[in-house]
Order: C-alpha cells, then sequence, then structure tokens
C-alpha cells in the first residue's frame, strides 16, 4: 500500500494542503524535520518557550489555530521526520530516530520554504555574522538572543525580527539599510495596487514607524558593507553618506528570501529565472504542478509569496491533486479553488510592490572583492573562480569540478545562487541561459552508519 | 569547419587521442555534446591501477602507468596524479587461493609488480583494517589522480598544439563521401578525411554510423564522498571478493566505491541511484573499517559508463569503413589507460600500425562468420 500524497514540509503550505487532501478522503502523509509543525513564520508557535510569545507578532500567534487544525486532521505526520531523498518514482526516503527509511507515494508534494538569499560582503563567514533567519530561529526555538547587535540589509523580515527584538526589550546596536534610495522612486507607481492589500501595507508601515520611534540608530541607503574583525567579528563598516563603522559581535545580515530549491533540482524538475524577484523558482503551472506531472510544489518553496499566500496556494495545490487522484472531477476542482485564486490576485500586486522596493541590489548579491569567500566549504574565493572561468569554465558545473567551489559539505547550496548570477554576470548573458548546479542527494549529510541502516522496505508496504 | 581528424568525444581517450594527433602535426577537432569531461571521465574514481588488470591489458596499462608518473611534466599541467599502494584484501582462504592463482599466472608472463602479502603486513600497512582480514596483494606502482583535472589537463595541452575543441555540439549525422567524412551537428557541419570514435557509453551509436556493429552496453556505476576525516589509510584499498573500493584523499575526503550500479538513462544523458546498494556499499566498507562508522557522506554520484561482454576495450581501425577507428568500452577500468590509448589511436591514425598487440580488442571480435 502506498501513500496518495506525501508532503514535505509542514508549514502553512503543507499543512493547508494536508487539511484539504485529507478531508477529501485521501492517504496523506506530511514529513517534516522541525520537532512541531509550524514552518518558519510559525515555528514553535504551538509550544513557544517564551513567557510572552505575543511579542512576535499577531501572525504568529495565529499560527497556533492552523497548526491545530492541521493536527486534528486525518493526515499523518512525522516530526523529526529529515527527508534526504525525493525520487521522480515516487520513494521518499527520511531519516526519523537515525533510522533512515523509504515511503512510497502515488503524488508527492513539496512545501520545502524558503532560505535566506546569501550576503557575500568582505568578512561574511567570520564567527559572529549570521543570517537575520537564523538568529530569528533561535528565538523562536530557544528564547535566545544576542544583545546589541547589529542588523543590516534590506526587506520586510529583516525588519521584522528587529521589531521582535524590540518589543522582548533587547537592545539593537542598529539598523543598517541597504535599501537603495532609488528604490523608493522607483517603487512608487506599484504603491495604489499593492494599497489593495491595505492590512498587509498597514502592518508594515507600522513595523517601520515602532522601529524609529524606538531610537536605535537607523542608517538608511547604506552601501559597500564590510565586517570588521581577524578571527571573529567587531562591527561593520559601511558608506551612509560618509564611512559609518558600528562595533558589536553579532552582526545580523539579510536581504531577502528566495526558494528552497535543492529538491526541487535534485529532482531534476525545470526551473526559471526570476528577474523580479531575482532568484530561480521551480517552473509550476497555476496549480502548483511542475515539468513531472506527478511532483507538484507550492509555498514559498514555488516562488515567494508569503506565509498568507503559502495557504492559498497550499490548498489549491491540494485541489489539483485530488483531481490527478480522481477524487474531483476538473469542474469541482475549479469551483473550490475560485476563493484561493482570487485571494491570490489580489495578494500579487502587494508582493510586486514589496520585490520593487526591497529587490536586491546586484553589489550586495555578488561578491565585489577579489578575495570575499564564494564558497565557505571548500574557501572558495571570488579570485578563484574568476581564474577558474578564465580557464574556459563557463559552466556552473564545470567550474565546480574545476575549482571545488560547492563540492563541500553544503554541496552548492549556499554557493549555487552566487556561483550562476557571477557566471551570468561575466558571460553577459542571463542566468536563465548559464544554468545552474547539478544537485544531488542526499540533501545533507549523512553517516556511513547511518545510511547502512537503510530500511529498503516502504513504511505501511507490508499491508 | 575542417580538419585531419575528427574526434567524437571529450572523455580522457578523446582529449589524449587529441593531444597525441596534435603534437605529431595533424589539425584535430573534438565535438563532444556537453562539456570536456562532463562523463565517465570526469567523474570516475580517478584509480590508476595496475593491480588486478585483465591479462590481455597488460601491456597497455603498464605502459600507460609509466606515462602517469611522467604525464604532469609531459603535460605541463597538474593532473592530481600521486603514487600510492593499492591493495586487494583477503578476508578469507579461498580469497588467499585466488591471489595465489594469479600470482602463478602473473609469475609465468614476467609481471612482477604485484606481491601478496601475509596478516601481518596487512596489518601493519593498514593499522585500521578488521582484524579478520588474513592477507592481501600490493601493486607499489599504482596511484590515483583527478579525473576532471586529468582530462582537462590533456584538452589544455592539445589545445596549445592547436587542437580545436567544440562543446555542447552532438554528432547526429556522420556518413563517409569519397574521401571525406561529413559529421553534422543540430547546426554546424564538420569536414575531416579520418574520424575517431570516443563516444563512451554512446559509442555503439557512432560506430553504427560508421558502418560497425558492435555488442556495447553501458551501465551507471555509483560512488560516494565523505566530507573531510582524519588521515588514516595511505593505500586505496579494494578486496579480493567484496564490492570494496575506497581512497582517502590529500584533502581528507575519503571516496568509497565498489561496483554497485545505479540506474542508467542514458537517453536522457543522466543516471539514478539505487540506495539500496549504496548502503550495502555503506554497510562492506563499515565491516573492513569500522573507524568510518562515523564518517559523513557528503555526496553521492553515478556515471555512465560503457561496457563489452568480455569487460575488454574496443582499441581498433573499423572493420567496416576506412579512415575510421574506435577506441571506447572500457569497462570502468578506462581512465589508467587514457594516456597509452591516445598514443595508440595517434599511431594507428599517422601511421597505420601500433607497438601494441591490439587483437583482443579488435571492434568484430564478436561477429560470428555463421549463425
Ligand atoms: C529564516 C526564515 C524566517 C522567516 N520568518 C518569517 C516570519 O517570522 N514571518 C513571516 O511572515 N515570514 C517569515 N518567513 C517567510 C516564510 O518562509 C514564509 O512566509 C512562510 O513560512 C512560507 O510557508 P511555507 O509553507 O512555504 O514554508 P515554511 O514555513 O518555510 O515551511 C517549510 C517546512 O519544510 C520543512 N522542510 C524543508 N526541507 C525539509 C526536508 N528536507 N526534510 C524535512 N522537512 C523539511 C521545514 O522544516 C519547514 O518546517 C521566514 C523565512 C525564513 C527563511
Ligand atoms: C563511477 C565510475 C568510476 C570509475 N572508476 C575508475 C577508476 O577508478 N579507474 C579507472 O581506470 N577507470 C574508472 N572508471 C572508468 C573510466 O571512467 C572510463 O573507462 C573512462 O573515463 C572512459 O573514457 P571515455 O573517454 O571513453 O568516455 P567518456 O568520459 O564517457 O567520454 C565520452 C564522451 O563522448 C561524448 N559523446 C557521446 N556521444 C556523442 C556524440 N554523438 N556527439 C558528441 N559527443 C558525444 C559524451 O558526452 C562523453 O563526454 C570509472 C567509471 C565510472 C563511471
Amino acid at each position: 500500500m502506498t501513500y496518495d500524497c506525501v508532503i514535505v514540509g509542514a508549514g502553512p503550505a503543507g499543512m493547508s494542503a494536508a487539511i484539504e487532501l485529507a478531508n477529501a478522503g485521501a492517504r496523506v502523509l506530511v514529513l517534516d524535520r522541525a520537532p512541531r509543525a509550524g514552518g518558519q513564520i510559525f515555528r514553535s508557535a504551538a509550544n513557544s518557550p517564551l513567557s510572552d510569545s505575543g511579542a512576535l507578532g499577531t501572525d504568529y500567534t495565529a499560527g497556533s489555530k492552523l497548526i491545530e487544525r492541521f493536527e486534528a486532521s486525518n493526515a499523518e505526520h512525522l516530526s523529526e521526520a529529515d527527508v534526504w531523498h525525493v525520487g521522480e518514482d515516487g520513494t521518499v526516503l527520511y531519516t526519523q530516530d537515525g533510522i533512515p527509511r523509504t515511503v512510497q507515494t502515488r503524488e508527492i508534494l513539496l512545501c520545502p520554504g524558503a532560505m535566506e538569499r546569501p550576503m557575500p560582503i568582505p568578512g561574511w563567514t567570520l564567527p559572529g555574522v549570521m543570517t537575520a533567519g537564523a538568529a530569528q530561529v533561535m528565538l523562536k526555538s530557544d528564547a535566545m538572543v544576542a544583545e546589541r547587535a547589529i542588523f543590516a540589509g534590506s526587506g520586510p523580515l529583516l525588519y521584522l525580527i528587529v521589531a521582535q527584538y524590540l518589543r522582548l526589550g533587547v537592545k539593537v546596536a542598529a539598523l543598517v539599510d541597504t535599501t537603495p534610495r532609488r528604490n523608493y522612486l522607483t517603487s512608487l507607481p506599484k504603491v495604489p495596487g499593492a494599497l489593495r492589500s491595505w492590512p498587509m501595507m498597514f502592518k508594515g508601515l507600522g513595523m517601520m514607524r515602532e522601529i524609529a520611534s524606538s531610537g536605535i540608530p537607523v542608517f538608511k541607503g547604506a552601501s559597500n558593507l564590510r565586517v570588521l574583525g581577524q578571527d571573529m567579528a567587531t562591527g561593520l563598516e559601511f558608506g551612509c553618506r560618509e564611512q559609518q563603522r558600528v562595533m558589536s559581535n553579532h552582526v545580523f545580515l539579510h536581504h531577502g528570501v528566495i526558494p528552497h530549491s535543492n529538491i526541487s533540482r535534485s529532482l531534476g524538475l525545470s526551473h526559471i529565472w526570476n528577474a523580479a524577484q531575482h532568484c530561480w523558482q521551480v517552473q509550476t503551472d497555476a496549480w502548483g504542478q511542475s515539468s513531472v506531472p506527478h511532483v507538484s510544489v507550492a509555498g514559498d518553496g514555488a516562488g515567494i509569496i508569503g506565509a498568507d499566500a503559502a495557504q492559498s496556494a497550499g490548498r489549491l495545490t491540494a485541489l489539483n491533486i485530488l483531481k490527478r487522484l480522481g477524487r474531483l472531477t476538473p469542474a469541482e476542482r475549479d469551483r473550490k479553488a475560485s476563493e484561493d485564486h482570487a485571494v491570490l490576485a489580489k495578494m500579487a500586486p502587494f508582493r510586486a510592490f514589496i520585490d520593487q522596493l526591497y529587490g536586491p541590489s546586484k553589489c550586495l548579491c555578488l561578491p565585489q572583492q577579489a578575495d570575499t569567500i564564494v564558497c565557505r566549504c571548500e574557501e572558495r574565493r571570488l579570485q578563484d573562480l574568476k581564474e577558474g572561468f578564465e580557464q574556459g569554465a563557463r559552466d556552473p558545473n564545470a567550474l565546480k569540478s574545476l575549482t571545488r567551489c560547492g563540492m563541500g559539505p553544503c554541496q552548492g547550496r549556499q554557493c549555487g545562487p552566487i556561483v550562476s548570477s557571477l557566471l551570468a554576470d561575466w558571460r553577459q548573458e542571463p542566468e536563465a541561459q548559464v544554468g545552474y548546479y547539478r544537485l544531488r542527494s542526499p540533501q545533507r549529510l549523512l553517516s556511513l552508519e547511518e545510511l547502512s541502516r537503510f530500511q529498503s522496505r516502504p513504511r505501511g508496504g507490508a499491508e | 569547419m575542417n580538419a585531419d581528424v575528427l574526434i567524437i568525444g571529450g572523455g580522457i581517450q578523446g582529449c589524449s587521442t587529441a593531444y597525441h594527433l596534435a603534437r605529431s602535426g595533424a589539425s584535430v577537432i573534438v565535438l563532444e555534446k556537453d562539456y570536456i569531461a562532463r562523463h565517465a571521465s570526469g567523474v570516475n574514481a580517478g584509480g590508476v591501477r595496475l593491480l588486478g588488470r585483465d591479462l590481455a591489458e597488460m601491456p597497455l596499462s603498464k605502459a600507460s602507468m609509466e606515462m602517469w608518473q611522467l604525464l604532469d611534466d609531459i603535460l605541463e599541467e597538474d593532473t592530481g596524479f600521486r603514487q600510492k599502494s593499492v591493495i586487494n584484501i583477503a578476508v578469507d582462504e579461498v580469497d588467499i587461493a585466488t591471489l595465489k592463482a594469479r600470482d602463478k599466472k602473473m609469475q609465468a608472463l614476467g609481471h612482477s609488480h604485484e606481491r601478496m602479502i601475509d596478516q601481518a603486513e596487512l596489518r601493519e600497512i593498514l593499522p585500521h583494517v578488521h582484524a579478520s582480514c588474513v592477507g592481501g596483494a600490493v601493486s607499489d606502482m599504482d596511484g590515483y589522480a583527478l579525473p576532471y583535472q586529468a582530462t582537462n589537463a590533456f584538452r589544455r595541452a592539445a589545445r596549445r598544439f592547436g587542437a580545436r575543441f567544440i562543446e555542447g555540439q552532438a554528432l547526429n549525422h556522420l556518413r563517409q563521401i569519397g574521401p571525406v567524412w561529413i559529421a553534422r551537428t543540430q547546426d554546424k557541419t564538420y569536414e575531416a578525411s579520418t574520424v575517431v570514435n570516443c563516444a563512451g557509453a554512446w559509442a555503439d551509436q557512432v560506430a553504427m554510423q560508421i558502418g560497425d556493429n558492435v555488442p556495447l552496453s553501458h551501465a551507471a556505476p555509483m560512488l560516494m564522498i565523505t566530507a573531510r576525516l582524519p588521515h588514516f589509510t595511505g593505500p586505496v584499498v579494494g578486496a579480493v571478493s567484496r564490492q570494496l573500493s575506497f581512497k582517502q584523499f590529500e584533502n581528507g575526503t575519503v571516496l568509497i566505491g565498489g561496483g554497485a550500479k545505479g540506474f542508467a538513462d542514458r537517453a536522457n544523458n543522466t543516471t539514478r541511484l539505487d540506495y539500496a546498494k549504496l548502503a550495502r556499499a555503506a554497510k562492506t566498507a563499515i565491516e573492513f573499517f569500522p573507524i568510518m562508522r562515523s564518517a559523513s557522506i557528503n555526496r553521492m554520484w553515478a556515471g555512465l559508463e560503457a561496457y563489452m561482454p568480455d569487460n575488454l576495450p574496443v582499441i581498433s581501425p573499423a572493420a567496416n569503413a576506412d579512415n575510421a577507428f574506435h577506441a571506447f568500452g572500457f569497462s570502468a577500468h578506462g581512465f589508467q589507460m587514457g594516456p597509452i590509448v591516445g598514443k595508440v589511436m595517434a599511431d594507428l591514425v599517422l601511421t597505420g600500425k601500433s607497438d601494441f598487440d591490439l587483437s583482443a580488442f579488435r571492434i568484430d571480435r564478436y561477429d560470428r562468420k555463421t549463425l
């Protein structure tokens, strides 16, 4: 016996899809490596270690409602189940309690969410530097915070985390905002459309006001960032009218999120370059169906849309899967989908505005100095890659084979987007032409002993 | 575009052939459908070994081994070659008997590069090997190189002698009109008086266009590599009767092979892994070397390799056409042979002969006169 659908990821997208599928009677299994359902936004929302989780915002606490509905549904959920291979043949391999196991499924739904866009400024790999999202994970999961940290970059998530810090009474050394000043102008034409989602606009503006009135130093239009320090971060240097320095042992970087595409890449699904969001994303139709018909992708993992839209996208994708399973007629699917399609359409202009306003600047996406590290694992610097390119490695995979950039333990999950855009820059061709690393399973390091314990008989297979 | 010689396939055989031809003054074009060293030649285990070779291959393999020792200097490039002894471990008396029988044959033929070792010496060379292993065979001349780098070393050296490498162009159509071979790709045409088929796992398709049928098959041997580990073994390790093969590189990573095969999807240019088999390979590695238990696997992959029924390559003039030659079907041990194969092919193309007896490698060795 096999599952009708296995979902990877119990965030807003995965949970919403699972509820829809389970309510229609499909046999669903949701796998997530986290101890509780919730995904990035609602991480630990149902069991927060914080005494006052209200400080994280109403969005956060609202998450527990969705989690409750998910947990009450008939969808099976395995927590701490880390998926490390998804095969086109419907095999999903994951490890739980140190033992790799396999499940078989007719339909696969990937809801792996987003990751933060790498920000390869000089010194970005020094101890003490991390992504703002990682700082937020520590806050949500372990109630850990860093006093007097510098937050640098741009985008709503960065401001949200700063606001969450401030509400908890944690001192912040500075917010170094890299949003180029001209973006405020170029995004103006998109404001009227965005106002259709006025509650979101309102929330965003409120957050900005909260930060401004807190009195922390805010540097707008900052450029030429460099983390100071030899063996660990001691501060951040940047230009903002004049050369500025803020000292701190904690530097949190963030300039937007991009879809997590490791699984979709390893599966060999088609990907496209999204110029507006300046990132790669898996190619899907309006129902989240990928280039392999029985594999669908929903939520931020299919293209950045945010948590609210992720829930709609999850439900829509589930409806289409139900159609594919023969549980809904096309007409029933379309009827049930109309509301969520409308929600997504309504949110699109707001997303377009955010994309325009906080579009990442090229000089933060691409390393600017010869000795800036691109690949942390193998310590490959910009100059090493340039040399490889000049020796004739024009393809990301050829460059990887030649320079070992992307061959270390993270398998290019961090440097992939950088390398692709660097080659695009050097070749003077669009990213779509340049392509991306060929990624392979496993999705993470696997110990030899763990692999040797692999149980090749599928879960539920004996029935 | 015109050349004296058109080589189909930019793996190590194609690149080495291009190098030897270009060095002798021939004008050469190499046509590669993907990029140089994209397939077996760039993703193999890098083993440069004589140990355990089929006796028919021994003269070629030995000559190649001598070239490997000097290759970096000859090519003025870095192939990553390191001399390292290779050990085949015996787990029981049956294995010892197998090794003894081979030893006898080798001595009769005057080959002296392999020697048998007993349990004590095995333990001395491999302190971490499981206590139950009883002995083995060693070849001290062997070693390894970095596949992608070595193949590209031939490419760059060849280019210095004027060879042209065309990447991203697949040969779609090939025919001989009078003295000229005309090769068509998706959007270009090439002309040459001689063609050399070095098309690896696709070589039967090219052979057919030349006029030769050949029982070539293809498969996808799998490998896995660990994250860096403290140094625990110098030699390259294999086993007589078990699927085990691994080596630790200078950077500490350990490459584990052993011959387990995944799924080869030649038409789509890709492979799929068989995790159950990889799990068995992991188990075997731990059984022999318990110290590997906690090693982290970083990457697993497979490469498309061409196999002949007798596991011997085709190194041969075409049977049914003039001015056409083949070098393919290396059956998972052709990386080591790359340097000499290029030399042999250049000799065949330029003089029609070779210093080596190539009768075991004829393309028509499976043709039957009668049904
Ligand atoms: C670090 C970070 C923090 C964020 N914080 C916020 C926030 O506070 N507020 C906000 O509005 N938006 C936040 N976002 C944006 C957020 O990603 C989306 O708005 C929303 O969570 C997307 O929902 P989703 O279901 O698509 O993915 P997610 O919510 O990200 O859920 C994906 C789930 O998949 C699981 N998963 C992924 N790969 C595997 C695997 N191989 N095996 C097992 N499980 C796997 C993850 O554990 C995760 O639970 C954050 C994004 C990031 C990257
Ligand atoms: C996983 C693995 C491990 C191995 N380990 C070892 C080892 O340790 N030691 C050892 O000696 N050997 C090893 N081998 C074997 C070795 O890699 C091969 O025998 C050798 O690389 C073959 O070289 P080649 O040039 O014939 O083939 P390839 O490297 O496959 O090159 C053939 C090329 O031809 C191109 N081509 C095909 N058709 C066309 C067309 N129509 N038009 C244009 N181009 C075309 C292909 O794209 C390909 O790049 C291993 C092989 C594998 C897969």
